[in-house]
């Protein structure tokens, strides 16, 4: 593949990563989607879940992103989080735990309002993607 | 001319002066230096942000959501003031003052009426004794509560002007150019400038794809966007008046430098012109007493 994709991870506190890549899978809200070169101008909300991407140099590369946005254009993929995290840096254990505190939580919550509801459920999926499943 | 006692208790009050003015810049240096870097890091992030945002928007009618709608009338100007809490700090919050009250004397003609919300005392305190509308007021932000200043200002922000409580919303506040230069910025924050992205548009609505659809994204970016610029503005704002606080101790320990080297040397001058008088008086005496003893 001549044509290459450029990736950009922006969090607020950092650029988290800047350069090329061979494709890369990221969790949309509908969907996993996956990005190669010359795709059309897409921009798609994230759910907070794992990015995959391919490099050249480093191979298979995993990411946990906080949500977020994706955007696709000429090429370059933006993608734009809270926060990002390095899957090897977490404490799987603390959360799973995690995970299933939130999950009883939003069982609880069956009838509160759907904003208190859509933050638990980022947190669920935040706490999730950290502990791998 | 001054005792020699008047001098010292001088030249001590300068000095002491001085050390507190000498700590204050170290202070303000190492706050210009955390807010700098976490202003670097952000300013990718709300740019990258504006892109996206303005990209939307040029693909979007003004129809598709509320935040989007362009008010046919410019009836009320909502400008939010960026000011420091404290003062301190050279010129930042005159020049802030007087360039804003020079705009809202020019916008005045162009609007109905005009409201100032502020993040900072020293604006408030200036413009709350009269003659603009006050909305919000909020101090003692910093780097570390930015983020939840500005998500709560964000949401009033927006479901006002969703509402159609004010036609344009105005962040004023000091962009961050370098340690030793600041520039005043009134950037409109609401309605969204569509046109200026046009030219860069060159893709047309139906070859982009959104996921999910469009109308919901607008929903979630666009008052993530305002909270985004907010937050940037509080940042620029707070690297500023670091800065200016550096600048203006640096220029004040120069000065009391200045001031103690002019002090000592009149000490001396008023020590010699003492010692001068008292030989004088020596060898007049012992002058007087010769001749009497001649005699």
């Amino acid at each position: 593949m001549a044509e290459k994709l450029r990736l950009k991870i922006i969090t607020p506190e950092k650029l988290v990563f800047d350069g090329e890549v061979e494709e890369l899978v990221a969790p949309g809200q509908m969907g996993e989607f996956g990005v190669l070169p010359g795709h059309v101008p897409f921009l798609s909300m994230l759910f907070p879940g794992r990015l995959r991407f391919k490099t050249e140099e480093s191979g298979e590369n995993t990411l946990i992103i906080h949500g977020g946005l994706a955007d696709v254009k000429d090429d370059t993929v933006s993608i734009l989080t809270d926060q990002s995290e390095d899957p090897e840096e977490v404490d799987v254990a603390t959360a799973r735990k995690d995970a299933e505190a939130f999950q009883k939580e939003l069982d609880e919550l069956q009838d509160a309002e759907a904003s208190e509801r859509e933050e638990l459920d980022k947190k669920l999926r935040i706490a999730r993607s950290r502990a791998g499943e | 001319m001054p005792s020699l006692k008047q001098i010292t208790t001088k030249i001590k009050s300068v000095r002491s002066t001085r050390r507190i003015m000498g700590a204050m810049k170290l202070i303000a240096a190492v706050r210009l230096q955390k807010a700098q870097a976490a202003l670097m890091a952000y300013r990718p992030y709300s740019d990258a942000y504006r892109d996206v945002v303005l990209n939307v928007a040029a693909l979007s009618e003004s129809e598709d959501h509320p935040l989007l709608r362009v008010p046919e009338e410019k009836t009320n100007l909502h400008v939010l003031f960026f000011t420091s809490d404290r003062g301190l700090c050279g010129s930042f919050n005159s020049a802030l003052i007087r360039n804003m009250q020079r705009y809202v004397e020019e916008q005045s003609e162009v609007f109905g009426s005009i409201k100032l919300s502020f993040v900072g005392r020293r604006g408030r305190d200036y413009f709350s004794k009269g003659g603009v509308a006050t909305g919000k007021y909020y101090t003692g932000v910093n780097e570390k509560n930015s983020r939840k200043f500005s998500e709560e200002l964000a949401a009033a922000l927006t479901e006002e002007f969703r509402v159609g409580g004010s036609d344009e919303i105005v962040l004023a506040y000091n962009h961050f150019v370098s340690a030793i230069s600041q520039r005043m910025t009134f950037e409109r924050l609401l309605p969204l400038s569509v046109q200026e992205n046009d030219d860069s548009g060159a893709e047309s609505s139906s070859d982009y794809i959104f996921e999910p659809e469009k109308e919901r994204i607008i929903g979630s970016i666009l008052p993530k966007y305002v909270q985004v610029r907010i937050e940037r503005a509080m940042n620029e704002s707070l690297t500023s008046e670091h800065a200016a606080r550096m600048t203006a101790m640096e220029n004040a320990t120069s000065n009391a430098d200045e001031v103690i080297a002019k002090l000592t040397l009149l000490f001396n001058k008023t020590r010699q012109a003492i010692i001068t008088t008292e030989l004088m008086d020596i060898v007049n005496g012992t002058e007087a007493q010769r001749k009497g003893g001649n005699e």
